[in-house]
Order: structure tokens, then C-alpha cells, then sequence
């Protein structure tokens, strides 16, 4: 598999970047469940601090990849509708804008309660506001609203390409897997 | 004769320099002279709080000559980190046990010049638990204030503060610094 996209398929590494992040918003929204749940306690601040840890990832990781995308055009979509192709490209564009909004809101939310955030406790990110009770209860706000969005976004991406690939038959899926189409 | 009165007159008034530049100053003040603040660790990230009520009354000759002291007592239920339910483990029994312990006090009497510093060694007590902690500080004199800058290292554990799940020093750090910022004002004469 070529490193660089192809006009058929997207590179190895856009498709290690793009699973990789798939599987860490898995972790993110579980570990964002249960610190939801867990009450006041050490459980919680070190479920937040992983929870935090991986946020971070998941933004450097946003950031290479759309540098990656800018230099490295992704293949064109398979022939459809001009109104589906919008809602693809709208729905990538906004993906791609909550991959970057999440983590920022939720490093505001860390800085806004005074509880900075450090990566894996190998560094200390710095603080992007002051301390802030009435807006760090703002930012959780809207955290949690952009998690639903973000959800809902996933489903329409993961419901589109689904489509492609078991009613339109037009092998899209292939695309972003390594294995080879059939 | 009259040499011996000059000679007696001399040593007098040599005696009495002595005896005035060996008097301390007496300096007070409390939250609204400045901040007490202390840096601790949570998940490898350093924070800030601070208390909000506290009284110091520092007793301190500047040519080092004279004794002196340095007392400093802090209400625990005024511990501030800008997060109301860290502030409620903060006072609670894993924590401070503020309700059996409501103040922590700080003692020093000893005064050594260290480089550009004084450094006070001195016994902490936190918790119903006392600990020699020093403190670092410098003194920016001016003619009816004395500033008072400084920071003290203490290990949270030697006073027990956090308890059963909370003594992990992984995800809290052992260490807290304390710093302090002080304009303090001369004292009450009346001790």
C-alpha cells in the first residue's frame, strides 16, 4: 500500500491516522462516560487526567492530519448526486472542526477549574485562561454538547459509507482499509 | 579626668547604637497585605490555590545581630483553588480535618543569611502534626513597610494530609511549595 494517496485510495498513512483516531474517540467518549459518572475522587481525577492525556493526542494527531490532507489531496469520491457529495464534504469539513474543537474546549474547561492538563505526566500544557468557576461550568456545557454533535456527525459518516459500500456497491469503503478490493 | 569622661561618654553612646540597632522591628499583617499561595501536583499538573485568611507577625532585625521571630497562622477553611469541590476535599478529614484542626501554625525564631536570602528554620504544624520546615525569603525594606517574599518546601505526607486513597504520590504529588508576597505594616506596640 502506497504511503501517499492514490487516485483510488487513501495512503497508509492517512489510514493509520484516520483508524487511529477512530479508536481513540472510542476511548475518549468511554472515559468521558464514566468520569461523567464516577463521583468526586481519586477514580475520577485519574480517569479525567487519562481522558485529558488522550484529548491532547487526538489534537496533535488532527493537526497532522490535516496537514497531511492539505499536501496529500485525498482521492476524489466515487461518482454521486451533487447534494450527497455536499453532505459529504460538509460533514468532513465539520469532523475535521470538532476533531480541533473538543480538545480545545475541553483543555479551557482544564485551565478555566484550575486543573491543568499534563500529557501522560511526561508535560505540563499551559493554562489558556484563568481559573473561572462560572466559565468552566460554560465550557462543560459545551463539551458535552459538541460530544453529541460529534456523535451525530460519526453516525451520518459511518451510515454514508455504509451505504456506499453495501447499497451503491460502489466499493468506497475499500478506500480507507488496506486490504486489497475485490 | 576630662579624657576619661570623653572616653566614658564614648562608650556610652556606642553602647547605646548597639543597643539600637540590636532591637528587632515588629511587622504585622494578614490576607490583605499580600497572598499565601501554594503550588501543589494533581496527575502530573502543577496548580495554584491560596488562603484566603492568615496572620503573620514577624519580629526581625536586618543586621542579623538581634534574635527575632516569625509566626504565621493560616485558617485552612479559607484554602481557595478556584474549584469549590477540591476545595471541599481540601478542608475535609482525608485532607486538612479542618473541623479538628481549623489553623495551621508556623514557628521560627532562627534568622541565617543564605546568599541573597534569609532562610528561617522553623516548625510547621498541620493536621495536629509538627515538622521542621524552613523558609526561604527576602526583605525589600521601605520606611513604614517591610516586604516579605518567599517559598517553603514542605512533603504533604509528613502531616498526613491525604488519606487512604489520596496518599498515592502517582497521581499527587508528596511535594507542596508554599509561596508568599507580603507588604507587612510595623506592628501593634502592645505585643
Amino acid at each position: 500500500m502506497p504511503v501517499r494517496n492514490t487516485a483510488e485510495r487513501y495512503g497508509s498513512v492517512a489510514q493509520i491516522l484516520h483508524w487511529a483516531v477512530v479508536a481513540l474517540l472510542i476511548v475518549q467518549i468511554t472515559l468521558g462516560k464514566i468520569a461523567d459518572e464516577l463521583p468526586v475522587g481519586l477514580d475520577k481525577l485519574v480517569t479525567l487526567a487519562r481522558h485529558k492525556s488522550f484529548g491532547i493526542t487526538i489534537l496533535g494527531l488532527a493537526a497532522i492530519r490535516l496537514l497531511w490532507r492539505l499536501f496529500n489531496r485525498p482521492p476524489p469520491l466515487p461518482p454521486m448526486p451533487a447534494w450527497q457529495r455536499a453532505i459529504a464534504n460538509v460533514n468532513h469539513a465539520a469532523l475535521y472542526a470538532i476533531l480541533f474543537a473538543m480538545p480545545l474546549s475541553g483543555w479551557l474547561m482544564s485551565s478555566a477549574h484550575n486543573f491543568p492538563v499534563s500529557w501522560f505526566g511526561l508535560a505540563q500544557l499551559p493554562d489558556l485562561v484563568a481559573p473561572d468557576a462560572g466559565l468552566a461550568h460554560d465550557l462543560e456545557d459545551l463539551h458535552e454538547s459538541m460530544a453529541n454533535i460529534l456523535l451525530f456527525l460519526i453516525g451520518l459518516h459511518v451510515l454514508g459509507a455504509l451505504k456506499h459500500q453495501f447499497i451503491d456497491r460502489d466499493g468506497l469503503l475499500w478506500r480507507m482499509l488496506p486490504w486489497r478490493a475485490r | 579626668m576630662a579624657r576619661s569622661l570623653i572616653a566614658r561618654s564614648f562608650v556610652a553612646f556606642v553602647a547605646c547604637l548597639a543597643a539600637a540597632s540590636a532591637a528587632s522591628d515588629a511587622w504585622q499583617g494578614d490576607q490583605n497585605a499580600g497572598s499565601l499561595q501554594f503550588v501543589a501536583t494533581q496527575a502530573g499538573a502543577k496548580f495554584t490555590g491560596g488562603f484566603r485568611k492568615f496572620t503573620v507577625r514577624f519580629d526581625f532585625d536586618p543586621a542579623g545581630t538581634a534574635g527575632g521571630s516569625l509566626d504565621v497562622t493560616v485558617d485552612l477553611d479559607s484554602a481557595d483553588t478556584a474549584d469549590a469541590e477540591r476545595d471541599e476535599i481540601l478542608k475535609g478529614a482525608e485532607f486538612f480535618r479542618s473541623d479538628r484542626h481549623p489553623q495551621a501554625r508556623f514557628h521560627a525564631s532562627r534568622f541565617r543569611r543564605q546568599g541573597e536570602h534569609w532562610r528561617a528554620d522553623g516548625e510547621l504544624t498541620l493536621r495536629g502534626i509538627t515538622q521542621p520546615v524552613s523558609v526561604l525569603f527576602t526583605v525589600d525594606g521601605q520606611p513604614r513597610q517591610l516586604g516579605m517574599k518567599g517559598t517553603a518546601t514542605l512533603r504533604r505526607l509528613d502531616f498526613g494530609v491525604g488519606q487512604g486513597e489520596w496518599a498515592t504520590t502517582e497521581w499527587i504529588g508528596d511535594e507542596v511549595e508554599v509561596r508568599f508576597d507580603l507588604e507587612l505594616n510595623p506592628a501593634d506596640t502592645t505585643p
